[in-house]
C-alpha cells in the first residue's frame, strides 16, 4: 500500500511542471558550477605546479644547514571541486623556519586574478547541492497534504484500510523517489564534467569520498523534505504553506548562517594579529640583546674585539653562510649558533604562546559560528561536505598541525646532528683549511695571497662548493589519506543529520496524527 | 450493516454536533438522511468512516467498532462525496485502478475498469482521459465506479446528486437501487427529498444533531414527505431568525 501511494505520488510529481522546472534548473546551473569550478581547480595546480618546482629548486641550491628552510606547499585536493570549504580564503604555502612556529599558510589564495570581480557570486558544487536540493524539497512538499486535502482525495484514501502512520510514510517515500534521480542525475553530471577533464584524476579514497557526499545529500534532501512535510502537516491550506516553507527556507539558508557568522564575532571577541605581533616584536628585540650580549661575551672569550667576514650571507632568521673566515670567527659563530639557535627555538616556544592564544581565538570563533549554525541543515550538510572533501577548518588546521610537527622532527634531526654546534650548519668549508688571523696576515705579507686585490684561494668562494646532499633530512609529507578520517571527523555531524531527520519524523508523526482530513 | 448507538459529537469549539443518535442501515436497504445545512448529516457521515472521533458513543460497521478497529470497518465501506476530485492528471481509468489496488483490489484488468465506468454511464471516450478535464457530473461517476469497484458492503453517500443533470440523477438512482439489491447498506445524505420518495426505503430527517424523524417507505409514502421535512425545515429556519432577531 504504501508502495503504491508513493508510486503514484512519484508519477504524479514526473508529469508536474515543478519536476521539469527543477530537473531543468539542475541542468543548467550544475554544469556552470562545475565549470567554474574546475576552472578555479586548474588554476590552482598550475600555482601549486610553479610553487612546488620553485620551492624544489631553492632546496637543491641549499649550501648549509642553516639554509634549511623548507618550503611547503599544499597541493589542491580534487575534492576541493565539489566543496570549496575555506580553501579559497587561505594561501597555499609557507617557509618553514626554525625560529618560528607556523601558524597559517600564506602565498597565493584562491582569490580571482582581477580584484574588481570579487564581488562576482561563485558557489560550489555543495552549495548548489544546499540550495537547489532545499528549494526542491520545500517545493514538492509543501502541499503534500493541504493539496490532498483541497482536492477531497485524502478523505478518499483513509476510506480504504491505509493507515495515518502508512500514508505519511508513503508520501515521504513519493518525494524521496522523486528527487533521489535529480540528485544522482546531479552528481553523475558534474562527476562526468570532472572526469572527462584529462588534468583531473581522483583516488578511490576521493571517489569513496564523492559517494559519501551523495549519500549525505540524500540524507539532506530527506530533512527538508520532512520541513516541507511537517509545514504540510500544520498548515489547512497550501497558500499558507508555500509561505511559511519559502520563509523557512531562506531562514534556514541565508539568515541562520549569517546570524551565526556575526554571532560568533560578538560572543568571541580576537585582538587584532597587530597586537599579537606587537608582542612578538618584544620578544624579537629581547632575543636580539642576549644575542648582542652572547656575541660580546665569546669575543671577550676568543680574545678578539671584533668579527671579520670574508664572504658572508646572513640574516636575522639564523640563516649564516659564509667562506674565506678566519679561524676565529667561524669558531666565533659556531659558539655563538651552540648558544643561540637552541636559544631561538626557546623564542620561537615564547612566541607561540602569543600565537596560539590568537589562533585557539580563531578556533573559538569558529567553533561557536558553526554550532550556532547547526540550526541550519543546510550548515550541517554544507560542514560535512567540506569535512568530506578535506576543505573544513578542522581539515585545515590538522594540516598546520602536522607542519609544526614536521618542525619538531626537523628540529629533532639538527639536535640528533648536533648541527647547531657544527661548522658545516654555516659553511662547507673544510675546519682544516680554516686559517688563524695572525697566519693570515702572515701569508699576506709573504704574498701567498692579496685579499686587497680579491686573489683568493677559491674554496673561499662559495661557487666553489656543491649543494649540500639534503637527502636524509626529514621530509614534510601528510600521511596516506584514508577516507576513515574525514568519515570519523564528520561522524558527528551526520549523525546530527539523522537525530534532526528523525526528529522531524516524528513531529510529522505526531502532527499528521492529529490532522483533520475533512 | 451501519449502526449509531447514542451517538454524540461536541466539537472543540463547543458546538453540539450530534445529540444522541440512533440509527441503523441493515443489509439491502437504503436510508436517506435528510436535514438543512449543519443539522449534522456529514458529521454523522464522518465519524462512520473515523475521520473524526465521537464524544460519547457507539458506531459499528458490519458489527465492528468503528473507534476500536477503524482500519478493519474501512474494508467494509465505500464512499462518495459531494465532490469528487480525484487525481487530476490521472485519467479516469488511472483513477480507479489506483483506488482499486488501495482497495485490495489488484488483479483488475483493463476491461474490468471499462465495464464498471460502463455501468455508471461514463462514455467510452472519457475513460482514459485526465480527470481534470471532467465535469462534475463525470467525476462523480468516476467516484461511484469506484466505490463500486470496492463492492464493500456499506456504502456512504453524502449529497451525490448535488450539482448533477436530473439525467445523471436518475442514472444515479439507479445504480443505488441495484446495490441494494445486491444485499448493500446504503446512507445517503442529501437535501434531495425527490430522489428520497423514488428510492429510500427509510428516511430520516435531522434537525439540530437529532434525529426528529424516521418514517418507513410505506409510512412516508402514505404522509406527505414533504410538508414533513419542510416543516421541519420551517422550523429551523424561523430558529434561525428569531436568533439572529434577538
Amino acid at each position: 500500500m504504501i508502495w503504491l501511494i508513493a508510486k503514484k505520488d512519484f508519477i504524479l510529481n514526473l508529469t508536474s511542471s515543478r519536476f521539469v522546472i527543477g530537473f531543468l534548473l539542475c541542468l543548467v546551473i550544475i554544469p556552470f558550477t562545475m565549470v567554474v569550478s574546475v576552472d578555479g581547480y586548474e588554476n590552482q595546480m598550475r600555482v601549486y605546479e610553479v610553487d612546488r618546482a620553485e620551492a624544489q629548486k631553492k632546496w637543491q641550491e641549499i649550501k648549509v644547514y642553516s639554509a634549511v628552510r623548507p618550503e611547503i606547499v599544499k597541493e589542491p585536493g580534487a575534492l576541493g571541486i565539489f566543496s570549496r570549504g575555506i580553501e579559497n580564503n587561505m594561501g597555499n604555502s609557507l617557509i618553514l623556519r626554525l625560529g618560528e612556529y607556523p601558524l597559517l599558510l600564506t602565498g597565493h589564495a584562491g582569490t580571482r586574478d582581477n580584484p574588481l570581480l570579487d564581488a562576482f557570486f561563485s558557489i560550489d558544487f555543495s552549495s548548489v547541492i544546499a540550495i537547489l536540493m532545499s528549494l526542491l524539497a520545500l517545493v514538492f512538499s509543501f502541499d503534500l497534504f493541504t493539496s490532498e486535502r483541497e482536492e477531497g482525495t485524502m478523505k478518499l484514501v483513509f476510506t480504504t484500510r491505509v493507515s495515518r502512520s502508512a500514508f505519511l510514510i508513503a508520501k515521504f517515500l513519493g518525494i524521496v523517489i522523486t528527487l533521489v534521480p535529480i540528485l544522482l542525475f546531479s552528481f553523475i553530471l558534474s562527476t562526468l564534467i570532472v572526469v572527462l577533464n584529462p588534468s583531473i584524476t581522483f583516488t578511490s579514497v576521493e571517489w569513496i569520498g564523492i559517494i559519501l557526499l551523495f549519500l549525505v545529500s540524500i540524507l539532506y534532501l530527506m530533512v527538508f523534505i520532512l520541513i516541507g512535510m511537517t509545514i504540510s502537516a500544520l498548515s489547512k491550506k497550501s497558500s499558507t504553506a508555500i509561505v511559511v516553507s519559502l520563509l523557512s527556507w531562506v531562514w534556514l539558508l541565508f539568515l541562520v548562517p549569517d546570524i551565526a557568522y556575526y554571532s560568533s564575532q560578538s560572543v568571541s571577541k580576537i585582538s587584532p594579529y597587530d597586537n599579537v605581533l606587537y608582542s612578538l616584536d618584544e620578544l624579537d628585540r629581547e632575543f636580539a640583546k642576549k644575542t648582542e650580549e652572547k656575541w660580546d661575551e665569546i669575543q671577550t672569550q676568543l680574545g678578539i674585539d671584533g668579527v671579520g667576514h670574508w664572504n658572508w650571507n646572513g640574516g636575522a632568521d639564523g640563516y649564516d653562510e659564509m667562506y674565506g673566515c678566519v679561524w676565529e670567527t667561524n669558531e666565533f659563530h659556531r659558539r655563538l649558533n651552540t648558544w643561540r639557535e637552541p636559544m631561538r627555538l626557546t623564542y620561537a616556544d615564547k612566541k607561540w604562546a602569543f600565537q596560539k592564544e590568537w589562533l585557539d581565538g580563531l578556533q573559538q570563533q569558529e567553533h561557536i559560528r558553526q554550532v550556532m549554525s547547526w540550526l541550519s541543515p543546510s550548515e550541517i550538510f554544507q560542514q560535512i561536505a567540506s569535512t568530506l572533501c578535506r576543505t573544513s577548518p578542522a581539515s585545515y588546521l590538522r594540516y598546520m598541525q602536522r607542519i609544526r610537527e614536521y618542525r619538531e622532527t626537523l628540529i629533532a634531526y639538527f639536535q640528533g646532528k648536533k648541527l647547531f654546534e657544527s661548522f658545516a650548519y654555516f659553511t662547507q668549508q673544510d675546519p682544516k683549511s680554516f686559517l688563524t688571523i695572525a697566519k693570515t696576515q702572515e701569508m699576506e705579507a709573504a704574498g701567498v695571497f692579496d685579499t686587497e686585490n680579491f686573489k683568493v684561494p677559491p674554496h673561499w668562494e662559495g661557487s666553489y662548493y656543491s649543494p649540500l646532499n639534503l637527502d636524509d633530512v626529514p621530509k614534510f609529507g601528510i600521511p596516506k589519506q584514508n577516507h576513515s578520517e574525514a568519515l570519523n571527523a564528520s561522524f558527528g555531524l551526520v549523525v546530527g543529520l539523522i537525530a534532526l531527520g528523525t526528529a522531524l519524523f516524528l513531529v510529522v508523526i505526531s502532527v499528521f496524527r492529529k490532522y483533520d482530513v475533512r | 450493516m451501519l449502526q449509531a448507538v447514542e451517538l454524540t459529537k461536541r466539537y472543540e469549539d463547543g458546538h453540539l454536533a450530534l445529540d444522541s443518535l440512533n440509527l441503523e442501515i441493515k443489509p439491502g436497504e437504503i436510508f436517506f438522511l435528510l436535514g438543512a445545512n449543519g443539522a449534522g448529516k456529514t458529521t454523522t457521515i464522518n465519524l462512520f468512516l473515523n475521520f473524526i472521533e465521537p464524544t460519547y458513543g457507539k458506531l459499528t460497521i458490519n458489527g465492528i467498532d468503528v473507534v476500536k478497529q477503524p482500519l478493519l470497518t474501512k474494508q467494509y465501506v465505500s464512499y462518495v462525496s459531494e465532490n469528487v476530485m480525484l487525481y487530476g492528471n490521472f485519467s479516469a481509468r488511472q483513477n480507479l485502478d489506483f483506488f482499486a489496488r488501495l482497495g485490495g483490489k489488484s488483479n483488475l484488468t483493463r476491461k474490468d475498469y471499462y465495464n464498471v465506468m460502463r455501468s455508471v454511464g461514463l462514455q467510452e471516450d472519457a475513460f482514459e482521459k485526465k480527470l481534470k478535464t471532467f465535469s462534475k457530473g463525470m467525476r462523480q461517476k468516476v467516484g461511484l465506479a469506484i466505490a463500486i469497484l470496492k463492492d464493500a458492503d456499506n456504502v456512504i453517500l453524502d449529497e451525490p446528486t448535488s450539482g448533477l443533470d436530473p439525467k445523471s440523477a436518475s442514472e444515479l438512482m439507479q445504480i443505488l437501487t441495484n446495490l441494494r439489491n445486491k444485499g448493500k447498506s446504503i446512507l445517503m445524505c442529501t437535501h434531495d427529498i425527490f430522489r428520497a420518495k423514488t428510492v429510500a426505503d427509510r428516511v430520516g430527517i435531522m434537525k439540530e444533531g437529532r434525529l426528529v424523524m424516521l418514517r418507513s417507505r410505506e409510512e412516508f409514502l402514505q404522509d406527505d414527505l414533504e410538508k414533513i421535512y419542510l416543516h421541519y425545515m420551517q422550523e429551523a429556519v424561523m430558529f434561525d431568525d428569531a436568533n439572529l432577531n434577538s
